[in-house]
């Protein structure tokens, strides 16, 4: 028996899991903090006891996301892209086209046969294209984040946000608060302005169905919807959306390193 | 005859009077409020004050900058590049590059002969504004105007990877976490904002004379790191936030000299002075 380890190291979380031919037996996700070093090692910990394994049992370990190089227990990184294709096609193997929407950056990613990857765009790392967006007007709202999608659902008449910045779309916010203007259409107007940015990735490299959403984004039913009607397409959300990517660094790594001889 | 220019930008609002011969009677600096019209009222009064004027002596005045249109009593309004190229022309003639680095926009202009030929500008993306050093300072816990003298001390700068204001607030906060000397985090920043708007001026292929202009230029650091980005040598006028407001005021001198050398009615629009209830 083997167990192989995922760990991707993101601007604002960490995330693991533990696979035993590509089923997940343990996962686990915290906040990345200032020290990346010291969240892989707590992950590891984490992990390791939630799946009752020793460090001795796990057969190899692949690292991915940002702070990927910070993993030092790693056999070896990974690039998210790929790991992210390979998670998705092993949880909806007839996804083409993944939407990833992360802390610091979104990228949409073409799968073809098996998880490998076609093409993909990346935005650049402007926080009005990525989640950190949706932080910091929810932040300006004191709301919580988990709170933001079903907010924004029930918004009437999303406010326009004119601006292509995060730090001027927050003074925008504080504007439309003052004004008057309700929270639930604040948020909408954020998803709107959000999922145009990501929509215009999307456009650029080219759709094909099926589609889905992963990283923090598949957590918000708001920008969910919001990208499904500007696209007119349907996504499918897996699970765990933030784990993805982890899982698929799970099942590179046992592909890649066969199990420790005894 | 006295005109005054009123440059309403988005973080400070500017108020210059000049006369006739285009000598400088007053000037007045203010931080821009939420509300523009009473903000542009009182500053303007404080304006008088200082010259010794009351307001019926002003021939003619301009507005100009983002909140522009907010000036009730303004004769005329004017787009700040126009103003701006004019006022800097006034103060340095041989310029031909002139970039003015504001609260909320840059701006990169050409100038021949004192007239502008060509432009650049960034008011989308706060990274490369005088709003990307407000961000950054208020994360680093100085004040904005401490900036450019921490930032000489530096002797190994850093490098700030992120582009967008707020992963660049998150990385200076990694770099004081790792123990990085203030000094060398804020010269990095620096160069950051100059690399920025150099790059984006570049497009308008830069010559000399290079003058530098908005409340950013008060910053000794930021000066260096476009001096260093260019390769020139770059003028800063003594207070750089007037320039635009400066504009106006000749702008609007030239609009009544004209007017009067040619006979003509002075172009104006009516003074909306019921707004403005401290001149009654």
């Amino acid at each position: 028996m083997a167990w192989f380890m995922g760990i991707d190291i993101g601007s604002a979380t960490s995330k693991g899991v533990i696979a035993k031919d590509g089923d997940l037996v343990g996962h686990h996700v915290l906040p990345s903090g200032t020290n990346y070093k010291m969240a892989a090692g707590k992950l590891r910990e984490e992990l390791l006891s939630k799946a009752s394994l020793s460090q001795e049992e796990i057969a190899c370990t692949i690292a991915t996301g940002r702070g990927a190089n910070n993993v030092l227990f790693a056999d070896q990184q990974v690039a998210d892209i790929i790991c992210c294709a390979r998670g998705i096609n092993n949880i909806f193997p007839s996804v083409r086209t993944v939407i990833d929407v992360q802390d610091q950056s979104s990228q949409v990613i073409r799968i073809g046969e098996e998880g490998r990857v076609v093409n993909f765009a990346t935005s650049e790392k402007c926080a009005a294209g990525s989640g950190r967006f949706l932080q910091v007007i929810a932040n300006v709202l004191r709301i919580d984040l988990k709170d933001i999608g079903p907010l924004s659902l029930k918004s009437e008449n999303p406010v326009i946000f004119t601006t292509g910045c995060a730090v001027f779309g927050e003074t925008e916010a504080v504007s439309r608060v003052a004004e008057g203007n309700s929270k639930e259409d604040i948020l909408a107007g954020v998803h709107k302005a959000l999922a145009e940015k990501i929509c215009a990735l999307a456009e650029r490299l080219g759709l094909e169905e099926e589609y889905a959403i992963t990283s923090g984004g598949g957590l918000d039913i708001g920008l969910i919807k919001a990208i499904e009607g500007k696209l007119g397409i349907q996504l499918l959300v897996p699970p765990y959306p933030q784990l993805v990517t982890a899982l698929g660094a799970a099942i590179i790594a046992a592909e890649k390193c066969p199990p420790k001889e005894e | 005859m006295y005109f005054a220019g009123v440059d309403i930008g988005s973080t400070m609002t500017k108020v210059v009077i000049v006369d006739e011969d285009g000598e400088l009677c007053s000037r007045i600096v203010g931080p821009t409020g939420a509300e523009h019209r009473r903000l542009a009222n009182r500053v303007m009064e404080e304006a008088l004050k200082q010259a010794n004027l009351p307001f019926n002596q002003i021939s003619y005045v301009v507005a100009t900058g983002y909140g522009r249109v907010n000036v009730p009593f303004a004769d005329r309004q004017i787009t700040e590049l126009s103003c701006h190229a004019k006022g800097v022309s006034s103060l340095f003639p041989n310029v031909r590059i002139a970039i003015d680095i504001g609260g909320q926009d840059a701006k990169g202009m050409k100038i021949i002969n004192g007239t502008l030929v060509d432009f650049v500008m960034n008011d989308k993306c706060a990274a490369g504004t005088g709003r990307f050093l407000e961000v950054v300072s208020d994360a680093l816990g100085i004040k904005v105007e401490d900036l450019g003298s921490i930032s000489l001390r530096s002797t190994n700068k850093v490098k700030i990877s992120s582009v967008c204001t707020i992963f660049a607030q998150q990385e200076v906060v990694s770099y004081l976490s790792e123990g990085t000397p203030l000094e060398d985090i804020v010269a990095g920043l620096h160069e950051a904002i100059a690399g920025r708007v150099v790059r984006m001026v570049k497009r308008l292929k830069i010559e000399p004379d290079v003058v530098l202009t908005g409340g950013v230029a008060k910053n000794i650091g930021v000066v260096k790191a476009v001096r260093e980005n260019i390769g020139l040598e770059v003028l800063v006028p003594e207070d750089p936030l007037l320039s635009g407001a400066l504009g106006a005021a000749i702008l609007g001198k030239e609009t009544v000299l004209k007017a009067l050398a040619k006979g003509e009615l002075i172009p104006k629009k009516e003074r909306r002075l019921e707004e403005a209830t401290f001149f009654t």
